[in-house]
């Protein structure tokens, strides 16, 4: 009994009031992607078309109608899956650029064994695929954690070329030993219908995926910032010295983290072959592992925050392809908009973060030193 | 003459300085005391261009100084040396000396030609440098100290400014160091020394400016003062934070700094920490070559040597992080083994994260804390709270981040959170550096309570004095070996020869 009050207090903690902070914390995204839109619109002003315009076609396009909001809502769903894969390696200064990869190799447990899971139930087939897809990308990332433990390889270029690796994999899969028995294209066998998560909003292809990567973005927040590992691993990436001479577990702290990193991305990969392609393609990502990055890097590395930096995301590929095709506004503007968000948050996060320290920037080398002042201040 | 008129400045909700004037002349050194927090750094920091002033203008030889630049403050001849030294990490020394005045002219950061450069004026004042080509993430506090001293006086500076640079040197160093200060006044610089040694900025100092809670209590020519009078005017004629156990006043806190006998026999309780044969190597050095000494209950056992002969190799095995090469560590109690390391900064504690996370890096006490895998964090801040309050750490609250506390909060902070988590081995590294008098001494107070309660201490420290005043046993550290001293062999000579490793 006291444990269900203690889980629900838990829970309760992570829907907190908001104070004054958590309100300024919501609202500086708001602010960049207001600012980001106003220079936008002054390029657009200056390419002779009207803001307003294109705007309201972006709008329209990702939730101007019932298909386009849920399609925004898919497109958005692996987005979550990647981002939270980045943020909570991240959150250890564990640089994983490898979520594309991961997420390729979970789609490619799930996506083989998929198609033999015919005479099972269907919710055990799914979370099997689900775990399948854990699995997988567990193992890729788990890899690159295990070589940054044992042997100090930068996890940054070993997962980069680990993607490389896991895209060249699939593409050898769907072309010889996964490809379909009729061999006509180079894919796979469709799964098993019960391996698949159905799309209960036809003709939407709205599906559960989404529900699994907001309540894993739930659990993510929770192990971080309430929980003895969470604890660990940030106390990792905020000072890996101090950390060692605390003795937290580096080396199976740096395993476990890349391997749980990967484990996401893994899920999302699964979960893009059980709702939506039902079937291994040569290519599975469109790069959502990159920009997960930056999905990762506007929500501040806060697992909460990935559901609605996924959001923006899913949105705005969404309704760019809708203003391409209404007015043959290119999409290529979207990736400018993107682009103009994250670097007037990064700039916005500076101010925030640096508020007292701004005077030490650009005078001391050494950045760990530069608080001394200003501490010595803090009780004067 | 260097003047500073009116500086104010703010940092959020706190008044770091309130009108403070300052002045010291060509052909003096000027010392700037007082407490923990005063307002010195910031200060400093505003001559050296780190920091603008809100409020009042900085004057140099009758020239106004723009304020708020290094670069401009350094081509005005203000060179500073910090607490926390500022070195290129990830550089060796020879590149860092390179990047200062060693590395200007024909050679053109030169590494190799700016370490020959600096080689004679290291020799004139003793210091030894770092084997080649090593970077200065593997170099001791010492050791970047003495760099940064060696680079700040390559800059030819017109005014050089020293926080609390005595704390890391060796007593073979000091004299060759005091000597080189005198020498800069003799030649008409400006010397500013920051200092919570008195007694030092008596014995070297022309004047004394005392700095209390951001405003200049007062300025005193050496002569015509005395270290009670100083530690009177720091610390206030009614001391505002006294409480049950606390020091009471500033008399007291200058008597209890210098005490000179333990009060407690040292009691022959059973083992606690065994240390054998251990060798450390590494960096192609041998780091500890067969270090060998037991522990026991009660026991504080001192361990004196210039800042790198092995120190922090032996802290680093006692903290699990590195095996040795050969021996063994034993720790007998089924108390943890707690340390307190010398860089607070870098390995003690970790400033992004608030207090409470803090005190939880101490495993004991975040298993304290933790059911089932979960962190309660209620009961962890309601916990912090307590000890904030009981060791008197001055902050904005368990959930502020630690780079927030000043430099001695947040070396109680590390002290705190050693003895809160009940070990029966403390490991304390250099443990009162940059703390103020009456924060030393109540550290030295919390040291002898947790021996007299039966824990075993390892003190290891560059201050010679606290060696004395504390330690039960006394060994000294050099070049990786450790020679036991004697109960009748702790003269101050002895001892400045074993750690020069000429005994």
């Amino acid at each position: 009994m006291t444990t269900a009050r203690k889980v629900s207090s838990r829970f309760a903690a992570v829907f907190a009031p908001l104070t004054g902070a958590r309100i300024m914390a919501a609202i500086r995204p708001l602010a960049a992607i207001a600012i980001a839109a106003l220079i936008i619109s002054i390029v657009l002003i200056a390419l002779g078309a009207s803001p307003l315009a294109v705007f309201a076609d972006l709008w329209q396009g990702a939730f101007g109608n019932w298909l386009a909001a849920t399609d925004t809502l898919v497109k958005t769903t692996p987005l979550i899956f990647t981002g939270l894969a980045i943020a909570i390696a991240f959150q250890g200064a564990l640089w994983n650029i490898g979520a594309d990869g991961q997420l390729i190799v979970g789609a490619m447990a799930a996506g083989a064994i998929g198609p033999a899971l015919g005479g099972w139930p269907h919710p055990i087939a799914i979370l099997t695929m689900l775990a399948l897809g854990a699995i997988g990308g567990a193992l890729w990332g788990g890899l690159a954690g295990w070589l940054r433990a044992r042997r100090e390889v930068n996890e940054v270029i070993c997962t980069i070329m680990l993607n490389f690796v896991a895209a060249q994999m699939l593409s050898w899969a769907v072309h010889g030993p996964l490809m379909e028995r009729s061999r006509s294209f180079p894919q796979s066998t469709m799964i098993a219908p019960n391996a698949q998560l159905a799309f209960y909003f036809q003709p939407s292809r709205l599906n559960c995926g989404m529900i699994v990567a907001v309540l894993l973005a739930v659990a993510c927040n929770l192990m971080l910032f309430h929980s003895a590992v969470g604890f660990e691993l940030r106390a990792l990436g905020r000072n890996r010295r101090a950390s060692a001479f605390f003795g937290l577990p580096i080396r199976r702290l740096t395993v476990g983290v890349m391997a749980l990193s990967g484990a996401l991305a893994g899920i999302g990969g699964a979960v893009q072959v059980s709702a939506i392609t039902h079937r291994l393609f040569e290519t599975m990502s469109p790069g959502w592992g990159y920009e997960a990055i930056a999905v990762a890097l506007v929500a501040r590395l806060n697992p909460l925050a990935i559901v609605p930096a996924a959001l923006l995301f899913g949105a705005l590929d969404n309704g760019s392809q809708a203003m391409q095709r209404a007015h043959g506004v290119s999409p290529e503007l979207v990736y400018i908009i993107q682009g103009m968000v994250i670097i007037v948050l990064v700039a916005f996060d500076a101010v925030a973060s640096s508020g007292l320290r701004d005077a030490f920037f650009g005078a001391g080398d050494n950045v760990t030193a530069a608080p001394d002042v200003m501490a010595e201040a803090g009780d004067a | 003459m260097i003047e500073a008129v009116g500086i104010t400045r703010r940092f959020a909700h706190t008044l770091a300085l309130d009108r403070v004037d300052f002045r010291a002349r060509p052909g003096e050194i000027h010392a700037l005391v007082g407490e923990n927090g005063a307002g010195k750094s910031t200060l400093i920091s505003i001559f050296a261009g780190r920091l603008k002033a809100d409020a009042g203008t900085l004057v140099l030889d009758g020239t106004a100084l723009a304020g708020g630049s290094a670069h401009l403050a350094l081509r005005a001849g203000i060179v500073a040396v910090y607490q926390s030294p500022m070195l290129f990490e990830r550089m060796s020394w020879e590149e860092n000396l390179a990047l200062g005045g060693f590395g200007a002219g024909a050679s053109h950061r030169d590494p190799a030609a700016a370490a020959e450069r600096a080689r004679p004026l290291a020799a004139r004042l003793g210091f030894d440098l770092p084997p080649a080509g090593t970077s200065v993430e593997h170099c001791s506090i010492g050791e970047r100290v003495r760099l940064e001293i060696l680079r700040a006086l390559s800059f030819d500076p017109r005014v050089l400014i020293l926080d609390e640079p005595t704390g890391v040197l060796a007593p073979t160093e000091l004299a060759p160091f005091l000597e080189l200060l005198r020498r800069l006044r003799g030649e008409g610089r400006i010397v500013i020394l920051v200092t919570h040694k008195l007694g030092e900025a008596l014995a070297v100092a022309d004047r004394v400016t005392v700095l209390r809670h951001g405003r200049v209590a007062a300025e005193r020519t050496s002569s015509a003062t005395s270290e009670s009078e100083l530690a009177r005017l720091m610390i206030g004629e009614i001391d505002s934070f006294g409480g049950a156990g606390s020091i009471s006043n500033a008399a007291d806190a200058a008597a209890i700094a210098r005490t000179s006998a333990v009060s407690f026999a040292p009691n022959h309780g059973s083992q606690a920490l065994a240390v054998e044969n251990l060798t450390l190597e590494g960096d192609g050095r041998r780091i500890l070559e067969n270090v060998d000494f037991s522990l026991s209950a009660g026991e504080i056992m001192g361990i004196a040597g210039v800042d790198g002969n092995g120190q922090g190799g032996l802290v680093e095995i006692l903290a699990g992080i590195h095996s040795p090469t050969s021996g063994h560590v034993r720790v007998m109690h089924d108390r943890p083994l707690a340390v307190i390391p010398q860089n607070r900064d870098l390995d003690g504690l970790i400033l992004e994260m608030t207090l409470w996370e803090n005190l939880m890096l101490a495993r004991s006490l975040r298993r304290r804390f933790t059911r089932r895998g979960w962190l309660h964090r209620s009961q962890a801040k309601a916990y912090c709270g307590d000890v904030l309050d009981q060791f008197r750490i001055r902050s904005a609250g368990a959930s502020s981040k630690a780079f927030a506390l000043s430099g001695g909060n947040r070396q109680r902070l590390a002290v705190a959170r050693a003895l809160a988590g009940n070990p029966g081995v403390l490991v304390a590294h250099d443990v009162c550096r940059g703390l103020d008098v009456r924060a030393t001494a109540e550290v030295h107070r919390m040291l002898k309570e947790f021996a007299a309660a039966g824990g075993a201490v390892l003190l290891i420290s560059s201050d010679l004095d606290e060696l004395l005043a504390l330690s039960t046993s006394l060994a000294v550290i050099c070049r990786g070996r450790l020679h036991p001293v004697a109960q009748h062999d702790r003269g101050a000579e002895r001892i400045g020869l074993l750690m020069s490793g000429v005994a």
